[in-house]
């Protein structure tokens, strides 16, 4: 039987991959919990083990609404003893309790080699934690704080979460979430950290605030935020009777490390949300919330026509300054208005959020003359003293001087410095569109979009037409000049009836005719066959022509042929008739050219 | 004597065949110059529809559609002129004009869009958006040409430089070939479209009553995802997907 590599192969990794029982132990299947009573502040760690089996599925975990559900892992061990072999899997998971309560994990089923296990049903009950009692001494503890709880529509509201904690702390794990259609949300940069001394004990304090902007009036609740971390204890051991101690007394190899895995969540916020007022609401509001400032300037004040000038409006403040626009600047029948995109910068002011938003338009007078630029107005609201305030620029006045040449356009103007500095120092005046294209011969549709099909004949198909023409003259040529076989079957026939045409001019009849006419017939089987020379009799001939698998009335033609030529050539009286030799040599010629 | 009437054959043929396009183009010439005059008086309506009609009856230059962009735009139609440009861009990817003002009449629309992004694959085939499909064609039918030239110089000589110079022109052809495929692929995929009604709202389904996402003004470009029936899925970069009106959309 053949060895074959693969087969065992395969079989090996099927064998270890596939979840078969092992040979001495019985399949068992366990769940358990390390806590049945916790607080809403901790978590339970979840162990689903099951032995007796390599590499089982993942068990199904039923439905847990009142916990979140986290995957921690999943471990294998093997042990081997008295030649038994034991296979275990342990999957982990850590629940993490959403409400107080009395709840049930229902028993966890899995299907291992045909037969389901179920595990039993776990009770747990999750209190709340002590509040009200609280121990001023506690390790950790969060606060929220929100600046406003009945804030106007649009008013900025800062949401701070704070983090108490006596101990270290990793894996620290923030969640604060928002209602999105309520509110929009802004972040007030990183987390600050600081400490803070509370009834005389010293606490490491994490804070972190975020702004929130009211979209809708009504009540709305900030959910609560959840903070996870793993609090880490560190008990010294006694090194005084270890001799290296002295070389290890250092704090990293004399500590022992415990970690608490924790779960902090704080209360949820009510708002009520309330609308701005009607009573003296101007028109064209935009919804502008917070304290405002508003600046105007302008690029140049003495322009000649034509030329364009940069008016630049700054809003700044605290609030939603994002949302500021001009529509109308009112300025359309003194001048061309080329709005520019507004740039905004965000700001933190404080522990508030704000910015500046930068317009500017750049403006083309229509007349000559001095001009005068309006002030321009914003409304907001300002939620502080809870009444509409409107700022205004000042106006501005710029002089507009009559052009020197009307019919001179110019894009770009150089300023009139020396020609290094004109290079780098190019200030834009206006923008316009580039001139039409008047180029007449460009405007000829391109040929190929007319005649593509020609194109695609002459791009795609002649070129391998020409090739496979080319190909096999060329190929004809090689094998003519290589292959003299080839090359003397080729000029066989055409050579035979040249000769037989010049043949038709002797006298018929003669022996030197005769012998003429069976020489051209052996040359020619001589070429047709690839045989040297043409001292071959006519069985010899007939032979060479039924190798070839040649017809054998044909085979007798030729033989015929070839013996009455040697007896009229060998014969004593010669006829001089024409017996219509060459015809019928021709006709034969040409039969035997048709199988050779 | 043979060679004498097939060359005249030819020669006759090709007059025949020649006479009727020359007329046709002397007719386009003498409109196109007809346009651009009025276009200069500024009579930019006659000019556009001088434009137009050239355009509708298949003549199909870039040049025509960026001067008729040029001529919308100078009568302040926003989105069609930007419609006008990017069909231009298709055909003349190169030009520098066009791109300038393709930029300008961005900046002048509300939104500010830029052209949608580019397809992955044009970061490797760099050199597709240079390069219109007219003249991929063309590229692909001479790496045709020179490829089979060279397999029978190749067949004939049977030399190895020849076998290498094949080897290369099948490299050339193929990477042509490739290159024409994906720019045929995207043109034909890739569909963009510009909003003509001054304010459009974003739909989050194709229905007035569902929720406004986003606005969109006249100009903004967005990419057409799907259409269905009057109703027209665009998006805006990745993240902005809605429904428009169809007749909002050109």
């Amino acid at each position: 039987m053949k060895y074959k590599p693969w087969l065992v192969i395969s079989t090996i990794i099927a064998f270890i991959f596939s979840p078969t029982p092992s040979f001495s132990s019985s399949i068992q299947f366990s769940a358990s919990v390390d806590k049945s009573h916790i607080t809403t502040e901790e978590s339970i760690e979840l162990s689903i083990k099951i032995s007796g089996i390599r590499n089982p599925p993942k068990p199904e975990l039923p439905a847990l609404p009142d916990f979140k559900v986290r995957s921690i892992g999943t471990h294998s061990s093997t042990q081997i003893i008295n030649s038994e072999m034991n296979v275990s899997t342990v999957h982990k998971y850590l629940l993490i309790p959403k409400n107080k309560g009395n709840f049930t994990i229902d028993s966890i089923s899995i299907l291992l080699s045909g037969t389901i296990y179920k595990s039993e049903q776990i009770s747990v009950i999750v209190n709340n934690s002590d509040t009200k009692n609280i121990n001023p001494e506690r390790e950790v503890y969060t606060e929220t704080i929100i600046s406003k709880k009945d804030p106007y529509i649009n008013e900025q509201i800062v949401y701070t979460f704070k983090l108490f904690r006596k101990t270290e702390a990793r894996n620290l794990k923030l969640s604060m979430p928002h209602d999105e259609n309520f509110f929009q949300k802004e972040n007030l940069g990183k987390a600050k950290r600081y400490s803070k001394v509370i009834g005389g004990i010293a606490y490491d304090v994490d804070e972190i605030s975020v702004a929130l902007f009211p979209k809708k009036v009504g009540k709305s609740t900030i959910p609560p935020s959840m903070m996870e971390l793993d609090l880490i204890y560190r008990s010294q051991f006694n090194r005084q009777r270890d001799p290296f101690a002295r070389f290890f007394n250092d704090p990293f190899f004399s500590s022992v490390t415990k970690k608490n895995h924790k779960i902090l969540s704080t209360k949820p916020i009510a708002l009520n949300i309330h609308p701005l007022p009607k009573e003296g609401k101007p028109n064209g509001f935009k919804n502008l919330v917070g304290q405002f400032d508003m600046i105007a300037t302008i690029g140049k004040d003495h322009l000649d026509a034509g030329d364009t000038t940069t008016l630049t409006v700054t809003v700044s403040g605290i609030g939603n300054v994002t949302d500021t626009t001009f529509t109308n600047l009112k300025l359309d029948n003194q001048f061309k208005i080329y709005p520019d995109q507004p740039t905004f910068t965000k700001t933190i002011h404080g522990n508030q959020v704000g910015g500046e938003k930068v317009f500017k338009f750049a403006l083309i007078p229509f007349s000559t003359g001095p001009q005068t630029i309006p002030s321009i107005t914003l409304n907001y609201f300002d939620p502080d003293k809870k009444k509409y305030k409107k700022i205004s620029t000042n106006p501005i006045n710029i002089e507009v001087k009559p052009a020197i040449d009307n019919e001179h356009l110019n894009l770009v103007q150089p300023k009139a410095t020396s020609s290094r500095q004109s290079i780098s120092s190019v200030s834009v005046l206006a923008r316009d569109i580039l001139p039409i294209h008047t180029q007449t011969q460009d405007f000829e549709s391109i040929l190929l979009v007319k005649n593509k099909h020609i194109f695609f004949i002459i791009g795609i198909i002649a070129p391998v037409v020409i090739y496979l023409l080319a190909a096999g003259y060329i190929r004809y040529n090689h094998q003519m000049n290589d292959d003299i076989s080839y090359s003397r079957r080729q000029v066989a026939h055409s050579n035979a009836m040249k000769k037989l045409n010049l043949l038709s001019t002797l006298n018929p009849g003669t022996k030197d005719f005769v012998k003429e006419l069976s020489q051209i017939i052996r040359e020619y089987i001589g070429d047709k066959l690839n045989l040297q020379g043409t001292a071959f009799t006519s069985k010899e001939v007939e032979e060479k022509l039924n190798k070839n698998t040649f017809a054998h009335e044909k085979t007798t033609a030729v033989k015929k042929l070839l013996e009455k030529c040697e007896s009229m050539q060998y014969a004593p009286v010669t006829t001089n008739r024409d017996l219509g030799l060459i015809e019928e040599t021709a006709d034969l010629l040409m039969q035997l050219e048709k199988n050779l | 004597m043979k060679k004498l009437r097939l060359i005249g054959t030819i020669i006759t043929t090709y007059l025949i065949l020649t006479n009727p396009v020359d007329a046709e183009i002397k007719d386009v010439s003498a409109k196109i110059t007809l346009a651009n005059e009025l276009y200069h008086e500024k009579n930019y309506q006659d000019a556009a529809d001088i434009y137009t009609g050239l355009i509708n009856q298949g003549e199909t230059n870039g040049y025509l559609y960026y001067n008729l962009g040029n001529a919308h735009i100078r009568m302040g139609n926003l989105s069609t002129s930007i419609i006008y440009y990017l069909r231009a861009k298709k055909l003349l990817p190169r030009n520098a004009n066009l791109q300038a003002n393709l930029r300008y009449v961005i900046s002048q629309t509300q939104d500010q869009l830029p052209l949608p992004k580019k397809a992955f694959i044009t970061n490797i085939l760099f050199w597709i958006e240079s390069i219109n499909l007219i003249e991929h064609y063309i590229i692909l039918f001479l790496s045709n040409i020179i490829f089979w030239l060279i397999c029978i110089g190749s067949l004939y000589y049977r030399k190895p430089p020849w076998h290498s110079m094949k080897k290369i022109a099948l490299t050339i052809l193929l990477l042509v070939f490739f290159s024409t495929v994906v720019k045929y692929h995207l043109l034909s995929t890739q569909k963009i479209g510009v909003i003509l009604d001054e304010v459009v709202a974003v739909k989050s389904d194709r229905n007035n009553q569902n929720i406004t996402l986003f606005e969109l003004h006249e100009g903004a470009i967005v990419t057409v995802n799907e259409e269905d029936k009057d109703w027209v899925n665009i998006s805006v970069d990745t993240d902005k997907v809605g429904w428009i009106a169809k007749k909002s959309i050109g």
